[in-house]
């Protein structure tokens, strides 16, 4: 067994095509996972999103972020499905009758509460990976010189963008270390405990980061932005992909012919759009995998 | 060819004007009343107990107070003719450079590259300059070969010079260190004074730097300030502020200064070699009595045993060789230093003993248990109340063990950084303990960055309550004097092997890095400490009177 030292969503500098890619190009093209993922009108096309920028990360060679990302994520989801199915009475469904709880009053589990916070549950699963898969494969020194380059002058901004997942991850890693290191009669770190910690503490260090930022002269007045980064021969490729996932997104969103209504009764439904944007957005994270787009010499 | 009037009439690098702070969440005033002038060229070292203000005058020294903090100021700081106040941080930033205490905060690159190349850039300098003063200021610190590696990968030591080389790259005019060596190695400390010095000389760079360890940088100061309760209490000379300290705050006084007091000569060196030369003439004895323990076999390594432990570091992209083939046993009840060079392996041992990090081949056992503080007590601090983070008998038995006294509904982060130190210890200790007995090991991670020596002595005090309840206490720690003054034994580590293992007395003493600066002033085997040299002068001096 070996020590590992370095945060699963931490950047790692492969030669992959993603990595390659400009900041731009990448974001855009992860964009669409996260778009479609954020607004999926039906859990097929959040699953696809999810799945999709998966097969995307693991491409890329980010298999760590991506695996980190899913049980996170779906340890997310379970919370937010178990708590609708508890706080929320509404659906006619009935599933389960709790009983007389306090504060809540008479809790019953509905089928359409649990539909509701299951694709809730799922939104977040796909935000997260794609959160993951950006935060592992794209630089944050090209983000950040990006920023800087389109004028960017609050270094606050810039290192929430660039810095704050990162930083994140690498609080999450120390206080998932010093929570194993707890003697058996301390309080034991709760999920809720952890979570309120690491987003104060993350806010935090980001400030103090920006602070640093600033003091290295991110924004002195008249300072020249940061040179136009190397073009990377995979742009093309991230960028026409992100663009025609948005668009199919949008398109899908359009034409409403995939839908999950939850209240007062649990209808689901997915026309031939879905079916185009659930199959696009699979297909799409192969685009990261080596050899993806390469021409065949036609050579005899 | 000419030269430039060295100051003429351009504004000093800092000026402050009666100077008052309050932070926002109230507790009165954190400065009060500070007015002090630092001319071009000038070292100043500021000092002060924690909690003295010390570290706010830096952030207002530079704007990040009130830009950053929020609070109330009064008065005015002016760097170079330039308000900090209205100005900020953004504006300062080619005015002066600051390198805070926790380097992981002043890293925002991923490679230590272009960690060095970014404030380059925002200041539009070419490919070719950017290449030269990377270069330079990397040979400078010793970190050419940290260059290409990600900053996730680095240990807290080379994270700190990092910082300081990002600080450095530019030459800004005015330097501001908040502790700059306290994650150091003595090798890496002992260089950085030497650079500053040089950068000060050399370049005309006003370095204000807030440190503990004076003993290091009092012989290259011109002029100390003593921050007490958010006064100056201070403000001269090196050799008038060893005065001061013996007078009115003795633990703030160098060991050298402390030595010779309280040995009753007129007489007070600023370093080792001052005072080497007031013992030109005197007999000095061939040993002393060794400190820490005597010579003994080697024990069962109860309560840690490593047998040709070797462990690796994964890092995602390769894997590097932490510890190679370990053989060290501890009983219980010994007092252990883990020292050597940042990346050597310390916390890595520690870890593995705690089982964070597992062999790649040997074997590692801790048999009766072990608690282990990293490095950052604040990682462990989750909950609203000391009380909740520890609840019932055996919480409060585990506070009591690691000697929190403090209120227990007060929000464990609002603490101290030694009450702080003690609950975390506390909460690794919970339910470890049998009844009154803890387990048969401790481990401490770089302790004692950013206390003063009072704190140093109460966390050494802890860690003979500790050893005399039956529990090994290992602290890997960078500082020789702090650990001269709690530990028995001292294993060096170097290049992840144990190049020394021995006494305290015997390991720190005679090397010209690790080692203490009484055993630089006397180099005598086994005197390492202020008292043993004291004792040894009192006798030269006797033998030498005439009769």
């Amino acid at each position: 067994m070996t020590g590992l030292r370095r945060s699963p969503l931490a950047y790692l500098p492969r030669k992959g095509p993603l990595q390659s890619a400009g900041p731009l190009a990448a974001s855009l093209y992860l964009g669409g996972f996260l778009v479609a993922g954020l607004l999926a009108p039906e859990p097929l096309v959040a699953l696809a999103a999810a799945l999709g920028a998966a097969i995307a990360g693991i491409g890329a060679g980010a298999w760590r972020a991506v695996r980190f990302s899913l049980g996170l994520g779906l340890g997310i989801a379970l919370v937010l499905t178990l708590v609708n199915a508890v706080a929320s009475d509404r659906g006619a469904t009935v599933l389960a009758r709790l009983g007389e709880w306090p504060v809540l009053g008479s809790v019953q589990v509905t089928a359409e509460a649990v539909a509701a916070g299951a694709m809730t549950g799922l939104r977040a699963v796909a935000v997260m990976v794609v959160a993951a898969v950006w935060s592992a494969c794209v630089d944050p020194d090209r983000v950040l010189a990006r920023m800087h380059r389109f004028g960017g002058r609050t270094a606050l901004t810039a290192t929430l963008v660039s810095r704050f997942l990162p930083l994140a991850a690498a609080d999450r890693a120390r206080l998932g270390e010093a929570a194993g290191l707890r003697g058996p009669a301390a309080s034991p770190v709760t999920r809720a405990a952890m979570a309120r910690r690491l987003l104060e503490g993350s806010l935090d260090r980001s400030v103090e980061v920006a602070a640093t930022l600033e003091l290295r002269g991110y924004s002195l007045p008249g300072a020249p932005s940061a040179p136009r980064p190397q073009p990377s021969r995979h742009d093309r490729r991230f960028l026409v992909c992100g663009v025609a996932l948005l668009a199919i997104v949008l398109a899908a969103l359009a034409t409403g012919d995939g839908s999950l209504i939850a209240y007062p009764e649990v209808r689901w439904q997915a026309g031939p759009t879905t079916v185009v944007l659930v199959v696009s957005l699979v297909f799409a994270g192969l685009v990261t995998w080596p050899g993806a787009g390469r021409t065949r010499d036609r050579r005899p | 060819m000419t030269v430039a009037p060295k100051t003429g009439s351009r504004p000093r690098p800092l000026s402050v004007e009666n100077f008052s702070y309050a932070y926002p969440r109230g507790g009165g005033l954190a400065l009060e009343g500070i007015s002090l002038e630092i001319p071009e060229g000038e070292f100043v070292l500021l000092a002060g107990g924690s909690g003295s203000g010390k570290t706010t005058l830096l952030r207002a020294a530079c704007g990040l107070v009130p830009h950053f903090h929020g609070g109330t100021i009064g008065g005015s700081v002016l760097v170079s003719g330039r308000s900090a106040a209205e100005g900020g941080p953004g504006e300062m930033a080619d005015l002066v450079g600051l390198v805070a205490q926790d380097p992981e905060t002043q890293v925002v690159s991923t490679t230590v590259r272009s960690e060095l190349d970014l404030p380059l850039r925002f200041r539009g300098q070419g490919a070719p300059a950017r290449a030269r003063a990377i270069e330079e200021v990397a040979l400078a610190l010793g970190i050419p070969h940290l260059l290409d590696r990600q900053v996730t990968t680095l240990s807290g030591g080379e994270l700190q010079r990092v910082a300081l080389a990002a600080a450095l790259v530019t030459r800004p005019p005015l330097l501001l260190l908040d502790e700059p060596t306290s994650q150091l190695d003595p090798v890496a400390g002992d260089e950085l004074i030497g650079l500053l010095r040089r950068l000060n000389e050399e370049w005309g760079v006003s370095v204000l730097m807030a440190e503990h360890r004076l003993e290091r940088v009092l012989p290259s100061a011109d002029r100390v300030v003593v921050m007490e309760r958010g006064r100056i209490a201070f403000d001269g000379s090196p050799r008038g502020f060893q005065e001061y300290a013996l007078a009115s705050d003795p633990s703030l006084a160098a060991p050298a200064a402390r030595v010779f007091s309280q040995a009753g000569a007129d007489r007070l060196p600023l370093g080792v070699r001052e005072a080497r030369a007031e013992l030109a003439g005197l007999d000095v004895p061939a040993d002393g009595t060794p400190s820490g323990a005597p010579d003994r076999a080697p024990g069962n390594g109860r309560a840690l045993s490593c047998e040709r432990l070797w462990v690796e570091l994964d890092d995602g992209l390769e894997r590097v060789e932490a510890l190679r083939s370990v053989d060290l046993r501890i009983d219980p009840g010994e007092k252990v230093a883990l020292m050597g060079r940042n990346g050597a392996g310390k916390s890595t041992l520690l870890k593995a003993a705690a089982g964070l990090v597992g062999p790649v081949s040997g074997r590692i056992t801790a048999r009766g248990g072990m608690a282990l503080l990293t490095q950052d007590p604040s990682d462990y601090l989750v909950r609203d109340s000391v009380r909740a983070e520890l609840p019932g008998p055996e919480g409060e038995a585990a506070l009591a063990a690691a000697g929190f006294d403090g209120d227990l509904d007060a929000d464990p982060r609002d603490l101290s950084g030694g009450q702080r130190q003690r609950v975390a210890l506390a909460i690794a200790l919970a339910g470890r303990m049998e009844t009154e007995r803890l387990p048969d090991l401790v481990g401490l991670d770089e302790p004692t960055r950013g206390m003063d020596r009072g704190l140093k002595e109460g966390l050494a005090e802890l860690a003979d309550r500790l050893a005399d309840r039956g529990a090994a206490v290992v602290i890997a720690t960078h500082d020789v004097e702090f650990a001269a003054s709690f530990a028995d034994r001292v294993v060096l580590l170097g290049e992840g092997e144990v190049i020394a293992d021995g006494p305290a007395g015997e390991v720190l003493s005679g090397g010209w890095y690790f080692t203490t600066e009484v055993a630089r002033i006397f180099g005598v085997e086994g005197v390492i400490g202020v008292d043993e040299g004291a004792l040894l002068l009192s006798g030269m001096l006797s033998a030498g009177e005439p009769g």
